[in-house]
């Protein structure tokens, strides 16, 4: 019987709600605390707790590496985006009223500040795991009593 | 000055904020000081939300005592298990440094403005504008949301290309799979696990890597030959 | 007597017995010899002491929206707490560090499964 088992449990109770949390800081960011760069936080401390009582070969079958380079780039060109689709409406860079410049409870700010919000959470996620699997699959196993 | 609980708690979060301070820079078990290194995030957190910070204190408890701790570790296993003692006469110079520092910072504490003044600069001019204009133009009750993705958001993309910076740094210096387990920790000086060599960890995806990445894979395998002769 | 009174002397009932605990566990992990009886006396009361307190606040904010998330924490309390002291214990005990108990010896660590193994 492996001696994690009481762990493994529950980690897998655990760990939706983790990612179920970071995704509610991150769309409730408006509301209350928090935010992009807290849930992609929260989201990357979850998958590392997943790396950690699982092993970190099951979370790379879980979240793949590739995806980290696409998704780490992808936030800062959704942010970078956001930016130049403002230009292109005719504002200045990062100017949100231009997604909606009728309206009267700034609808564009809201756009604008979600997809911002989106792109940081993607690139914390996304360099927080990358940096946790540049360390940990460097790290030969361990057994217990090397502690 | 009055002693109310607030003041209290304050004052109590800061002395231990002091004590574990103290203890970082006096053990010398790397592990132990990650560990404490967690708790001062932890307490400094507590403290930011006795101070009404409360995004500040969400992000210290996430990223200091969540992440970070375990980034930590994970670059303590690579590396010693305990930090080098070092002689009384190297410590005096930094010493110096810190006692000038401690002494300008004392002298600087007359100018600081009284804690939560409206007329303190931090809060009069442009954050009062930010807190007045939140509610007319952006419509959202978070002012740190709004302040940090709309009236500051050239500076929220800085940060964002920073942490993008620091993963791809990591990334082109270590690689995903950490040169698919070809390169082996030493902590203290000996290999753990010596013998029979660990298989790579992912031979699908180590198979078809350029030819230059394996040519330094076995210069460094040389090396650590070298060293151990 | 009203009902808020009632209130307030629960809560602050279950808060001073949720304080107790949680000071007869720091006293623990000072007074206490080894490793073991510490973590006993840590994981055990930290978890009641804790859940005590957050009951406490419970019962003082009422049908609430705070008393809601007040819950929740204490689920997660609940669940990690004993987790987390389990978790530092198993790790000690793979480790190889005895208890510190008279003539007692605890076995090694494998030993006690495979007997035959003359390892060590």
């Amino acid at each position: 019987m492996s001696p994690h088992l009481v762990l493994r449990v529950v980690a897998k109770m655990l760990i939706p709600l983790i990612a179920l949390f970071a995704f509610y800081v991150q769309f409730h960011g408006d509301f209350g605390p928090g935010g992009g760069f807290q849930a992609g936080v929260i989201l990357a401390a979850g998958i590392i707790l997943y790396a950690l009582v699982f092993g970190i070969d099951a979370a790379k079958k879980a979240v793949p590496p590739s995806w980290i380079r696409i998704g780490m780039s992808f936030g800062v060109l959704l942010y970078g985006g956001t930016g130049v689709a403002t230009w292109m409406l005719g504002g200045n860079f990062l100017d949100y009223t231009q997604f909606a410049p009728e309206s009267t409870h700034a609808a564009g700010q809201h756009w604008g500040i979600f997809a911002v919000e989106l792109g940081v959470f993607c690139t914390v996620t996304c360099a927080m795991l990358a940096i946790f699997y540049a360390f940990g699959s460097r790290t030969p196993e361990l057994s217990d009593e090397d502690w | 000055m009055h002693f109310s609980p607030i003041f209290i708690l304050d004052f109590g979060l800061m002395a231990m904020l002091l004590v574990v301070a103290f203890a970082v820079v006096r053990i010398r078990s790397l592990f132990a000081i990650v560990m404490l290194q967690g708790v001062y995030s932890l307490l400094s957190a507590a403290w930011f939300v006795s101070l009404d910070a409360v995004d500040v204190a969400f992000t210290e408890a996430a990223v200091g005592a969540g992440i970070s701790t375990v980034l930590m570790l994970g670059a303590m296993l690579l590396t010693d298990r305990q930090a080098k003692p070092i002689p009384v006469h190297q410590k005096m110079g930094p010493f110096l440094v810190v006692v000038v520092a401690g002494l300008a910072m004392f002298y600087a504490i007359g100018d600081m403005p009284a804690y939560g003044d409206a007329l303190s600069p931090a809060n009069a001019y442009i954050g009062a504008e930010y807190i007045e204009a939140t509610k007319r133009e952006i419509f959202i009750p978070n002012v740190v949301t709004a302040v940090l993705a709309s009236y500051r958001g050239y500076d929220t993309f800085g940060e964002t290309v920073v942490i993008f910076m620091a993963g791809l740094g990591v990334l082109l210096l270590l690689g995903l799979n950490g040169n698919a387990g070809k390169w082996r920790a030493k902590p203290n000086g000996h290999n753990i696990g010596e013998g029979a060599p660990t298989p790579a960890r992912n031979p699908v995806e180590n198979e078809p890597k350029p030819v230059a990445k394996s040519t330094k894979a076995k210069r460094t395998a040389k090396k650590t030959v070298g060293v151990k002769s | 007597m009203s009902i808020e009174v009632l209130q307030m002397f629960i809560s602050a009932a279950l808060i001073v017995s949720g304080v107790f605990f949680v000071l007869a566990g720091s006293i623990g992990i000072i007074r206490l010899p080894d490793f073991y009886t510490r973590m006993h006396a840590a994981g055990m009361t930290d978890t009641l002491g804790a859940e005590l307190v957050i009951l406490g606040l419970m019962v003082q904010s009422g049908f609430t929206q705070t008393s809601l998330k007040l819950l929740l924490i204490a689920f997660f309390l609940f669940l990690t707490s004993p987790t987390a002291s389990h978790a530092v214990a198993n790790a000690a005990h793979q480790a190889g560090l005895k208890p510190l108990l008279g003539h007692f010896r605890a076995p090694n660590p494998g030993e006690a499964v495979v007997e035959e193994e003359e390892e060590h």
